[in-house]
């Protein structure tokens, strides 16, 4: 017998990478090839029509998977029923703006967003910020969506973590399906800490440490960690856009893995709410290294942490209480 | 035992459709889930910045199914040893063009392509041709890469096919995985035919002819052709730029029911080199019903064709031995 079809809404869905990630949806590279999908498209007014030619090419496709669209700007119908949730909209820094302006139109947006979410979505939806400040919107949201399940809100640190990866693969000379167990800790933002120590790769010699394999601990200590911290930047100097495809392609990583299971023996990164893991605040959004079952993530206990991933690791918390802090300031509010 | 990869070609791949294909190569949405596949991506000097850019983004997503990429401007260098040839590089259309200077343009284009596939693709290579006039293109492809059979050489007319399915369904309500067998005659132009005469819908009592279930021969023969017709200009109205999602992903459909193999009982439009069937010229690059089957595609015999399909399909082929006269002039 069919699955009934699960609704995966995208907000934002007119721009670049919803342009890239509703085909990866409907294609059943979110959820599995067996999965139908109603997906649920909203956008701002000044963008309706572009919305509008998204649907048509959506129908234009004839993806057997994808069993009806509503192409909206109304937030609440939007968020109808829906199972999953992609939030990529959000107010995108221009040239001038100050940080505080940036949080403040963001805040804003991730308040309303949260109300209208918290009153129509369908019960356990699982949420995913894409759009930055991709850490601190999700705790807004979360915030003021109190009656989702805090673990049901997330944000979007797979994307470094599978640049990680295929930093790691090309120095190597490798396949990317050859390296795992990379972890991002903390802010999706340039301190963001790509970790190597408990990464593993897969060779015709069994399988081996990456820093055994790399051999090259000022590598992995340096220039890794910025090309990866700086990625975003680099993207935006080749292309003149910010990057789409690789962020659509992470988004459905990041959902799938927590819908469908993590692969034994592996592990992702996950924007989460923290509950204190690894010596890190709670309440704050924070990427940490989890593991996915029957739909619910945990966050790998247990790895060693040394004195320089400390250091990292606290430099980025540091952030994030910051941003914390930032975000309640133009709310009007204290923490 | 994994398979080994397959070298699939991109071409004009910084560009829009580009962006949108490869990502879907990448995620086996082409050749199947447990295809491993080898990019080669090829593009212009002044996009040579944002080629690479493409590139650093493929290895960002750290694709499980990706093995290699190559990314370059020099058309040898491309064309090495690819299995399959995604052609979506042509001059596009400019405000004050003439058609002839558009031709003139993406024949050459077509003819140095042509060379560099013979010579470095490998053998049995298929090739689909998107890019506008993609009939034509593809004819000059196929005249001047003789040594490349002729069967397999192809241009996109999956995109009106699937255009034609999608209007179908939102008409009768129905999901699109429930309609089949539209065709798509001819030229990808505003002279395509869009046949509906021998398309179904599964219903709860069986398969029941499109005709008989719209049961609107106005709309069918009128507004439904049209709309076929003129989707592309309807999306660059809303979008403010032309499809890329969808000829993406229908590119995506023609290879992989050409390699993998059509449904049983289904049938899907391909522009092929005509052989004369159906009384259509012989020797020019036309769209007809096909199924596929151990990577070879066979046109459906024997369909009735009533008058008015006659009329349509004719004027498309007009056109094309029209286009076909006007490159071969630019050549001259």
């Amino acid at each position: 017998m069919e699955k009934e079809p699960t609704r995966v809404l995208v907000t934002g869905a007119a721009g670049q990478i919803g342009y890239a990630l509703v085909p990866m949806i409907a294609r059943g590279l979110m959820l599995g090839p067996d999965q139908a999908v109603i997906l649920h498209l909203l956008d701002i007014e000044p963008a309706a029509e572009a919305l509008n030619g998204v649907k048509m090419e959506l129908i234009d496709a004839a993806f057997p998977l994808l069993k009806d669209v509503i192409a909206t700007t109304d937030v609440m119908e939007a968020c109808e029923g829906v199972d999953i949730a992609i939030m990529l909209a959000g107010f995108p820094r221009q040239e001038g703006m100050e940080r505080k302006d940036v949080m403040s139109k963001n805040v804003s947006i991730y308040k309303a967003q949260a109300s209208a979410l918290e009153q129509q979505a369908a019960e356990n939806c699982k949420v995913l910020v894409v759009a930055n400040p991709a850490n601190t919107n999700a705790l807004i949201l979360k915030e003021f969506a109190p009656s989702i399940p805090e673990k049901n809100i997330t944000c979007l640190t797979m994307l470094d973590h599978n640049r990680a990866i295929g930093q790691i693969a090309e120095k190597l000379n490798l396949h990317a399906s050859d390296v795992k167990n990379v972890i991002i800790w903390g802010n999706h933002s340039s301190t963001l800490y790509p970790d190597v120590n408990h990464a593993t790769v897969t060779t015709t010699d069994g399988v081996k440490r990456v820093r055994e394999l790399v051999a090259d601990d000022h590598w992995l200590n340096k220039e890794l960690i910025t090309t990866v911290q700086q990625r975003g930047a680099a993207i935006i100097k080749a292309w003149k856009l910010s990057s789409a495809l690789s962020a659509a392609s992470a988004a459905c990583d990041h959902i799938r893995n927590w819908v469908l299971g993590t692969n034994k023996g592996s592990w992702i990164s996950m924007g989460v709410y923290s509950d204190g893991s690894y010596g890190i605040q709670h309440g704050l959004i924070y990427s940490f290294p989890v593991t996915c079952k029957n739909g619910e993530w945990s966050i790998v206990q247990g790895l060693k942490i040394d004195e320089f991933s400390r250091a990292k690791m606290d430099a980025t918390e540091k952030e994030l209480i910051e941003e914390k802090e930032l975000a309640y300031s133009c709310l009007g509010q204290s923490i | 035992m994994a398979k080994e990869p397959l070298r699939v070609l991109v071409t004009g791949a910084a560009g829009q459709i580009g962006y949108a294909l490869v990502p879907m190569i990448a995620r086996g949405v082409m050749l199947g889930a447990d295809q491993p596949v080898i990019l080669h991506m090829l593009d212009i000097p002044p996009a040579a910045e944002a080629l690479n850019g493409v590139k650093m983004e493929l290895v960002d997503a750290a694709f499980p199914l990706l093995k290699g990429i190559v990314a370059s401007t020099d058309a040898a260098e491309a064309c090495k040893g690819v299995n399959v040839a995604v052609m979506v590089g042509g001059f596009p259309r400019k405000e004050g063009m003439e058609r002839k200077d558009v031709m003139a343009k993406n024949v050459s284009i077509y003819k140095s392509q042509a060379s560099a596939l013979e010579q470095h693709a490998a053998p049995n290579c298929k090739v689909l041709v998107v890019a506008n006039p993609a009939n034509t293109n593809a004819l000059i492809l196929k005249e001047f890469a003789p040594s490349i059979p002729e069967k397999n050489i192809s241009c996109l007319t999956r995109l009106d096919h699937n255009r034609a399915l999608g209007q179908i369904s939102e008409r009768l309500s129905v999901q699109v995985s429930d309609v089949k067998n539209v065709i798509i005659w001819g030229n990808h132009s505003s002279s395509q035919y869009p046949d509906v005469n021998h398309a179904s819908v599964k219903t709860s009592s069986g398969d029941k002819p499109v005709r008989e279930l719209v049961a609107d021969d106005a709309w069918l023969n009128g507004e439904f052709i049209s709309t076929v017709q003129q989707r592309g200009a309807a999306i660059i109205k809303a979008r403010k730029l032309s499809s890329a999602l969808s000829a993406a992903s229908s590119a995506c459909d023609h290879i992989r029911d050409w390699v993998l193999g059509t449904p049983e009982g289904t049938w899907v439009s391909m522009g092929v080199y005509s052989d004369g069937s159906y009384n259509v010229p012989a020797g020019i690059i036309y769209s007809f019903p096909v199924t596929c089957k151990d990577g070879e595609w066979k046109i459906v015999q024997g369909l009735p064709i009533d008058d008015a399909s006659r009329q349509k399909m004719d004027a498309t082929a007009a056109e094309l031995v029209e286009e076909k006269t006007l490159a071969y002039s630019c050549l001259a």
